[in-house]
C-alpha cells in the first residue's frame, strides 16, 4: 500500500523543519508541509500539536502519531521507514553512534548556533562579550565534527555511509556558513577544518540536501533573511 | 537450575572476562542523569571523576572517548566483547534502558507510541531546557559583569520552558512526566534539582516542586544525585550565611570562564597535539 502524506508543520526559513525534511526526501517519503508563522507557535492550535509551541512537528496518517522535537521525529522516521539502512545502521555500535551524533546536533549545535545568530544578527543591541561566547562555540563545534571525521576516517561521521546523523547538521552549518561570512570569520575555516569543509561539500551534492537548501535559501530571501 | 547456571556461565566465557561499565563525570546535572539511571538499573559501574579545574575533560586520553570534552561518557563492554564509547546524555541513557531495561522499568517497548512519545520530551530537555537553563546559570553566575539583557532572556525562556513541564505534570495521572516513572523524569529531574543554583524559584512551579519531592524519595536517586561526590545544591541552598555559595560560584566561575578563555585561545591556533 503506498504510504500517505506526513503532515509536517513547518516555516519557510527555519532550520530545524528543514532538518526533517532533509530525512523525508532521503526515505522518499512524501509530506506536506503546513507553514506556520512564529507568531502562531505560542497559540493554543499549535500548542495542543507541540506543548513546547516549537517547529517541527509532524502527523503520521499511517500510524495515527503526532511528534514533535526534530530529533525524535528523526528517530521514528527512520526506525519505521528505513529498514534497509540507506541513512541508518541496526547494527552495533554504528546504530549507538548514530543516535549519538544526533544528540549533539540537537543538544551542542542546534541551541547555540541559534544563540549565535540571535546576538550577532538580531538583538538590536551589540553585546560584544555575548557574540563571542555563542560565535566561539560554533566554531569548537565546527572542530569537534572536523576531529570526528578524521577519526573515523570513511568522510561520514558513523560507518562509511552519509547517515541521518550526518544530514542533521546540513541546515545549521548552512546558517552558520551565512553568519561566519557576515562577521568576517569564514576566511581560513576550509584550510583549518579540511574535512569538515569536504564532509558538507559531500552531502551538498545529494539530490535531498541540495533541494532543501534552496527552498530554505528561498524561503529566507523572499523574506529578507540573510542565508 | 543447575543447568541455567551452567548456560549463564558458558555465555559469561564467551564475551571473555566482563568489564564493569565505566562511568566519567563530575558533580553535575548532566552527569547525575547517569549515575541515577545506573542505580535504578542496578548496573553495576567504575566512576572516573573529572577535574574541570585541571581541565582533565579536554585531556588527549578523554578526547579519544569523547571528542567534545564533555561529561556524561561511559565506556561499555558489548556481548560480543568488543568496547563502546558513548558520550551525550541523552543517548547513553537511550543505550541503557536498550541493553540493560529488558523488564522496561525506564521506557516503553521499542516501536511503541508511548516509547516515540517518551523521545519526544527527551529531546525537549537535552535540547531546550537543558541548554537554556545553562545559559542562565552563565549569565547569573559565572559573568561577573552583569548583563541584564542576557540575564532577562534566559530568565524568561528558562522560567517559560519549566511552565510548558508544569503544565504536563499537572495534566499527568501518574505524578511522573509520563505514565510512570522513565528516564525523562530522570533527566528533567537532575536539571531542577539545581534550578536554585540557576536562579529558577520552584515557588513558581508548584506541580513541579510536588513532583521534585516525590522523584527525590526514590532511594536510587538519592544515591546516584550524590556520585561521585554529595550533591552541592541542597547543601548550598539551605546554607542561610552565604558563604557556601560565594565559595561554589568562585570555584564553578573560574573553571568556567579559564575555560573559556582557553577554548577561544585553541581556536585561534590549532593545538598542535590535536
Ligand atoms: N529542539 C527543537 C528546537 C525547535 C526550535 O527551536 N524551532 C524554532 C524554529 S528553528 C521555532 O519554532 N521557533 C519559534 C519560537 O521559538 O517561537 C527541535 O529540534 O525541534
Ligand atoms: N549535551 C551534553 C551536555 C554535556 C555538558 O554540557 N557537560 C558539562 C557539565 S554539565 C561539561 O562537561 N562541561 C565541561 C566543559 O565544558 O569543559 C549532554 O547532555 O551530555
Amino acid at each position: 500500500m503506498p504510504l500517505k502524506a506526513i503532515d509536517l508543520w513547518g516555516h519557510w526559513g527555519a532550520p530545524n523543519p528543514w532538518k526533517v525534511c532533509i530525512v523525508l526526501e532521503e526515505l522518499g517519503i512524501p509530506y506536506n508541509i503546513q507553514s506556520v508563522e512564529f507568531s502562531e507557535v505560542k497559540q493554543e492550535a499549535f500548542l495542543m500539536i507541540n506543548p513546547n509551541g516549537r517547529l517541527p512537528a509532524i502527523k503520521d496518517p499511517n500510524t495515527g502519531i503526532t511528534l514533535w522535537e526534530s530529533g525524535a521525529i528523526i528517530q521514528y522516521l527512520v526506525d519505521q521507514y528505513d529498514r534497509d539502512e540507506r541513512v541508518s545502521y541496526n547494527s552495533f555500535p554504528e546504530k549507538y553512534f548514530t543516535q549519538q551524533w544526533l544528540a549533539f546536533q540537537i543538544s551542542g549545535q542546534g541551541p547555540y548556533f541559534g544563540q549565535a545568530t540571535w546576538f550577532a544578527r538580531f538583538h538590536p543591541e551589540k553585546i560584544p562579550s555575548a557574540i563571542d561566547r555563542y560565535v566561539n562555540e560554533v566554531i569548537r563545534v565546527i572542530g569537534v565534527l572536523d576531529k570526528a571525521i578524521e577519526t573515523n576516517n570513511t568522510g561520514w561521521l558513523v560507518g562509511d555511509k552519509c547517515t541521518y546523523a550526518d544530514l542533521s547538521f546540513v541546515t545549521w552549518t548552512s546558517v552558520a556558513e551565512g553568519l561566519l561570512r557576515e562577521l568576517n570569520k569564514l576566511d581560513g575555516l576550509e584550510t583549518r577544518y579540511p574535512r569538515y569543509t569536504e564532509w558538507l561539500t559531500k552531502m551538498e551534492e545529494r539530490e535531498s540536501v541540495k533541494k532543501i537548501r534552496e527552498r530554505m535559501a528561498r524561503g529566507r530571501a523572499e523574506h529578507g533573511l540573510p542565508p | 537450575m543447575a543447568a541455567a547456571i551452567h548456560s549463564n556461565s558458558a555465555a559469561e566465557a564467551s564475551k571473555g572476562p566482563q568489564q564493569p561499565l565505566t562511568l566519567y563525570t563530575t558533580q553535575t546535572p548532566n552527569g547525575i542523569k547517569i549515575s541515577i539511571a545506573l542505580e535504578e538499573l542496578e548496573i553495576p559501574y567504575k566512576v572516573f571523576k573529572h577535574d574541570f579545574v585541571a581541565r582533565t575533560q579536554k585531556e588527549p586520553w578523554y578526547l579519544a572517548i569523547n571528542p567534545n570534552g564533555r561529561i556524561p561518557a561511559i565506556t561499555d563492554t558489548f556481548s560480543d566483547g568488543s568496547q563502546i564509547h558513548l558520550w551525550e546524555s541523552g543517548s547513553i541513557l537511550k543505550y541503557l534502558v536498550e541493553q540493560y531495561d529488558k523488564d522496561f522499568k525506564l521506557w516503553y517497548p521499542a516501536g511503541t507510541r508511548e516509547n516515540y512519545e517518551l523521545f519526544s520530551w527527551l529531546f525537549f530537555q537535552i535540547g531546550g531546557l537543558g541548554p537554556m537553563q545553562g545559559q542562565m546559570t552563565h549569565f547569573n553566575r559565572h559573568v561577573t559583569e552583569k548583563i541584564p539583557y542576557a540575564i532577562e532572556r534566559y530568565s524568561n525562556e528558562t522560567r517559560r520552558l519549566y511552565s510548558v513541564l508544569e503544565k504536563q505534570l499537572a495534566t499527568s495521572q501518574s505524578g511522573f512526566i509520563l505514565s510512570k516513572f522513565t528516564i525523562v523524569d530522570i533527566c528533567f529531574w537532575s536539571m531542577v534539582a539545581a534550578s536554585g543554583w540557576a536562579g529558577v524559584s520552584l515557588a513558581e512551579f508548584p506541580e513541579i516542586h510536588r513532583w521534585y519531592e516525590k522523584v527525590l524519595s526514590r532511594p536510587s536517586v538519592a544515591k546516584g544525585m550524590n556520585v561521585p561526590e554529595p550533591h552541592p545544591i541542597q547543601v548550598l541552598m539551605d546554607d542561610k550565611t552565604g558563604q557556601k555559595a560565594k565559595e561554589f560560584e568562585e570555584y564553578s566561575r573560574s573553571w568556567v570562564m579559564t575555560g573559556m578563555a582557553k577554548d577561544a585561545e585553541g581556536l585561534k591556533k590549532r593545538d598542535p597535539a590535536c
